[in-house]
């Protein structure tokens, strides 16, 4: 729907999440060298880039697990570079893992249960039979050990996980990595639904083409930097982008 | 070899396994959540021990109490004395060196364990000027033991096996249905993970230091109640034994700790008792009981390097 | 590990001794040089576990020693001489006592010392002292090989010319706790455990020889470590075995558990045990089960030796903070025996002190000839360094605690 607004009007609403001038290093290494992006209510924004580009370590750090070592991240409303990433989750922010994360040694509703772990006590039943809804695989297997699923099993369990907590912002870091043709699509297909139900979602994904079909907007990184940024259509369009990460030319 | 004896050492041997498995679980949790062989742990035990006398010698009444009146006390005393210094070894000794490599921690915790022991051997005073540099007398049960077919069970033994039972199920609730316990199980499995669930990383690793703290505790009031005495230095056998048992299970696993525990218990109790009881083989027996227990741990570990309960499911991630 | 812990902080102990055995190396020699007014100063070294299991002996041992030294400097038994007395603390362990030993050694001040409690320490420390000729006079160790030579019951040799002690052997002890039990007792089957320590060991040995000659049956034979304090195993063994007696080799923080744990499984039969298990402490460990164990000691029981009421009066009057326990009679002579020695090595040269070595062989040489009436009764040295007496006391536990003695006597073998 965002992409139906004007360009004055997108910047008449308030982001969720903006990014100034971020940089982020492990050691001496520098992997983020000054990134700005904003993340408006509703939006998807897709973030592409090569192996290495710097795409994870933008949303580690975006999640606390990382520090950066200069920049802003205003996230609704909250300075949040100095937060330990056990706070940021409470502000809303989720973070669904690369490589999934799930934990191995417990069952897919203890899983579940741990991702509304900032909810407390609260009554989770609702929120459980969503995600069953959502994922009925999960619901079927609701008491077995998560280490058992399969790998796109898996990536059900951790966007279900993410979505526990009731996140104002959701991190996907590659959801669709390492998954059959058949498992991606389906993927995709729930990150798409997600978009429709209101999520406001961040998107790391290498398969480039889905992302910028599902992206209202999007940033292109090379080593650290932003080096193309716009709307999915526009970037569709793009030629660089089209012989680097689309695989034409 | 008749029965009741052979059924004496397996009582022997359970008592023993679960006083063991106690102290077993303290030694796994920690390795559990941050990796460390925290090898102060013994002396945690040992300053249970300590706490748990010291409500009985230096507060006025308790020691003219039933016995059984005076347990609760004595163990809350314990308790609250091994919390109190595992979290605070924690929290002084160990957290500074989180990021630090991992030979930093592990060489503190030696540097810990001897300073522990000095600290009681050299300054804890009992009323009427005693001190603690040698061991010193320790409550326990009056009465006869409880004869079951020949088979004698000490009221201490009792204690003992209830509570290591109790304290295994209050453990196994707190993990397995607790908030709290499945935070503490998702530190121990994804570190990283769990701090993007909104878990502190920092309060599950207290957690775990205070609970193994306080099952030790028990262990030394078993321990204390067993033997009539306790002493600054009991900490290193009955650390090393508990150690081995949470290798011996799998460490980082905490049914494990227990199992490996009581099977350390009973191979121990076995091997000597069986070997001192006939003639030709009685110089092998109670000389050789550490043998016998190392034996079984080396074996175990040549069959399954991971230890009886490590690692059931396969991390796919 | 504990014991390789011990070890490394023995290392440290023994390197801080050596830093201020020489540092009093120069300062010795200023006052002996300075010999402007001030009394020359002999040191007597004593060692003795200070801390640990066997505190309470070694503090005994200690403050003994200490009596005679503050004795001889008030009475100016050797004139123009304060004797100084220096305590170390051994912790029981082997290693520690020989850095302590190496300690002794090198400050020249030091003239004989006086100790160890252990057999195993006493093992360690004894090539240290034999090779600087300083006199060593143990009050407590009672292995026989520490005199005799590793082959005494064959071949007796002297081990260490420079090793004396004033306390019967295990030699005589275990041999007349086996004849009291077969003869007096009338207990012909009996169970051992042994600590696996030079003295248990010892002890356990020289009882079931002489067990056996005299037609009686060692049921069961165990060790175990001196960490111990877990023995169901033992016991149900022993249960089995039909023993009527448990003989123990060791000392009292491994020897009450058994006690204790004897009685509870259920055993009525009395531990019987060494001086190592002749401690206030067991009984207080073991509980009212002790009651009819017992404890053999070396020596006849002090209390009621005529020769003793001095040192006995002496003692209580000086309130040292702890009891002498069972070898403040041997302490107390051995220290003595080392200041006559130090006096006859002076009166040698004329009053003078010899320069270092050679003062060290001439109260070796005094050692040897000493004969004096001490507290324990006459002390004079044989050819292996050891005490004529073959006096040993069986005391028993009656009503929580210790007695006067059951049975005082010499065994002849």
């Amino acid at each position: 729907m965002t992409a139906l607004l004007n360009d004055e009007a997108l910047l008449s609403v308030e982001a969720l999440l903006s990014v100034e001038a971020l940089h982020v290093a492990y050691g001496r290494v520098e992997a983020v060298k000054g990134i700005s992006m904003r993340v408006l209510p509703g939006q998807t924004v897709a973030l592409l880039g090569a192996n290495g580009a710097g795409k994870t370590t933008t949303l580690r750090t975006l999640s606390g697990l990382l520090r950066p070592t200069a920049g802003t991240i205003r996230f609704a409303g909250q300075s949040l570079e100095r937060v330990p990433a056990h706070h940021i989750v409470r502000a809303g922010l989720a973070h669904c893992p690369e490589a999934r994360r799930i934990f191995p040694r417990m069952t897919i509703e203890e899983n579940l249960r741990l991702g509304a772990f900032i909810r407390g006590n609260e009554d989770l039943g609702p929120d459980l039979r969503q995600a069953y809804e959502r994922f009925p695989i999960l619901g079927e297997r609701h008491d077995q050990m998560a280490g058992l699923l399969s790998g796109g099993e898996q990536q059900m369990l951790a966007i279900a996980r993410a979505l526990m907590c009731r996140p104002r912002l959701l991190m996907l870091d590659e959801p669709s990595m390492g998954l059959s043709p058949i498992m991606m699509q389906q993927i995709l297909r729930t990150v798409a639904e997600l978009k429709d139900a209101g999520t406001t979602i961040l998107l790391v994904e290498q398969n480039a083409q889905a992302a910028l079909a599902l992206a209202d907007y999007a940033y292109v990184l090379e080593t650290g930097r932003i080096v193309v940024e716009g709307t999915g259509a526009e970037l569709l369009a793009d030629e660089r982008v089209r012989v680097a990460y689309l695989g034409e030319g | 070899m008749s029965v009741t004896v052979l059924l004496q050492l397996v009582e022997n041997g359970l008592v023993l396994g679960a006083m063991y498995g106690l102290i077993a679980v303290g030694y796994t949790m920690v390795y559990g959540t941050i990796q460390l062989i925290n090898f102060a742990h013994g002396e945690i035990f040992m300053l249970g021990g300590f706490g748990a006398l010291t409500v009985y010698a230096w507060i006025p009444g308790v020691a003219h109490l039933p016995l059984f009146a005076a347990l609760p006390l004595m163990l809350l005393g314990g308790v609250v004395v091994a919390v109190a210094a595992a979290v605070g070894a924690e929290r002084l000794a160990y957290r500074p060196l989180r990021t630090a490599p991992r030979l930093a921690p592990l060489i503190t915790a030696i540097g810990l364990s001897l300073a522990l022991q000095q600290v009681v051997s050299l300054w804890y005073r009992l009323p009427g000027g005693g001190n603690a540099k040698a061991p010193v007398a320790f409550p326990s049960f009056g009465g006869k033991a409880f004869d079951l077919g020949g088979v004698l069970v000490q009221r201490a033994d009792l204690f003992t096996v209830i509570a290591a039972a109790v304290c295994m199920a209050g453990l196994a609730w707190f993990v397995a249905r607790t908030r709290s316990g499945r935070a503490m199980q998702a530190t121990a499995q994804d570190p990283d993970t769990a701090r993007l669930m909104g878990i502190d990383p920092d309060r599950m690793i207290v957690v775990a230091f205070a609970v193994g703290a306080a099952l030790a505790a028990v262990a030394a009031l078993t321990q204390g109640l067993r033997y009539g005495q306790i002493s600054f230095d009991m900490g290193f056998v009955a650390g090393l034994k508990a150690f081995t048992a949470a290798v011996l299970g799998g460490i980082g696993n905490v049914r494990g700790a227990m199992l490996g525990g009581i099977v350390l218990g009973l191979a121990e109790e076995l091997s000597s008792g069986i070997l001192a009881h006939f003639r030709d083989t009685a110089q092998y027996g109670q000389a050789w009981a550490d043998v016998w227990a190392f034996v079984l741990l080396i074996l175990v570990l040549l069959l399954r390097p991971q230890g009886l309960l490590g690692e059931r499911v396969a991390d796919r991630a | 590990m504990f014991q390789r812990s011990l070890a490394v902080l023995g290392a440290v102990a023994g390197v801080c001794g050596l830093a201020t055995a020489c540092g009093s190396r120069s300062q010795s020699a200023h006052t002996a040089s300075g010999s402007g007014g001030g009394a020359t100063v002999v040191k007597i070294g004593l060692d003795a576990p200070l801390t640990g299991g066997l505190q309470a002996l070694g503090l005994g041992m200690q403050y003994s020693a200490q009596l005679a030294v503050d004795l001889a400097n008030k009475q100016q038994a050797v004139p123009g001489v304060t004797f100084q007395l220096v305590a170390k603390d051994d912790q029981a362990s082997a290693s520690i006592g020989e850095q302590n030993a190496a300690a002794y050694v090198a400050d020249p001040g030091v003239a004989g010392v006086v100790g160890p409690l252990n057999s195993a320490v006493a093992q360690s420390m004894q090539s240290v002292f034999n090779q600087a000729n300083l006199v060593d006079v143990s009050s407590a160790s009672t292995n026989p090989s520490l005199t005799q030579g590793p082959n005494w019951k064959t071949a007796k040799t002297r081990a260490y010319p420079s090793f004396f002690r004033d306390i019967t052997t295990d030699a005589v002890q275990g041999p007349f706790a086996a004849d009291y039990v077969f003869k007096t007792l009338g207990i012909h089957s009996v169970a051992t455990v042994d600590d696996g320590q030079t003295y248990g060991v010892g002890l356990v040995e020289t009882f079931s020889a002489e067990f056996k000659k005299l037609g009686g049956q060692i049921a069961l034979a165990q060790t175990a470590t001196a960490n111990t304090t877990d023995y169901s195993s033992v016991i149900s063994a022993v249960k089995s075995s039909g023993a009527k007696l448990v003989y123990y080799g060791g000392e009292y923080p491994a020897g009450a558990p058994l006690s204790k744990e004897l009685k509870a499984a259920g055993l009525n039969i009395p531990e019987m045990g060494g001086d190592g298990n002749q401690d206030p402490t067991y009984i207080k460990t073991a509980g009212p089960a002790s009651n009819g164990d017992f404890a053999t000691v070396p020596g006849a029981p002090l209390a009621a030796l005529p020769s003793a009421k001095d040192f006995i009066a002496q003692y209580q009057a000086a309130h040292f903070p702890a009891p002498y326990a069972i070898y403040g009679g041997t302490s107390y002579d051995a220290a003595e025996s080392i200041i006559l020695s130090v006096k006859a090595a002076l009166a040698q040269d004329g009053g003078k002190m010899p320069a270092g070595d050679a003062f060290r062989s001439q109260v070796e040489k005094a050692e040897q000839a000493v004969s004096f009436d001490g507290a324990t009764g006459p002390v004079a040295f044989d050819q292996y360094g050891d005490v004529g007496s073959k006096v040993i006391t069986m005391y028993k536990i009656e009503n929580g605690a210790w007695d006067q003695g059951v049975y005082s006597g010499a065994f002849a073998g």
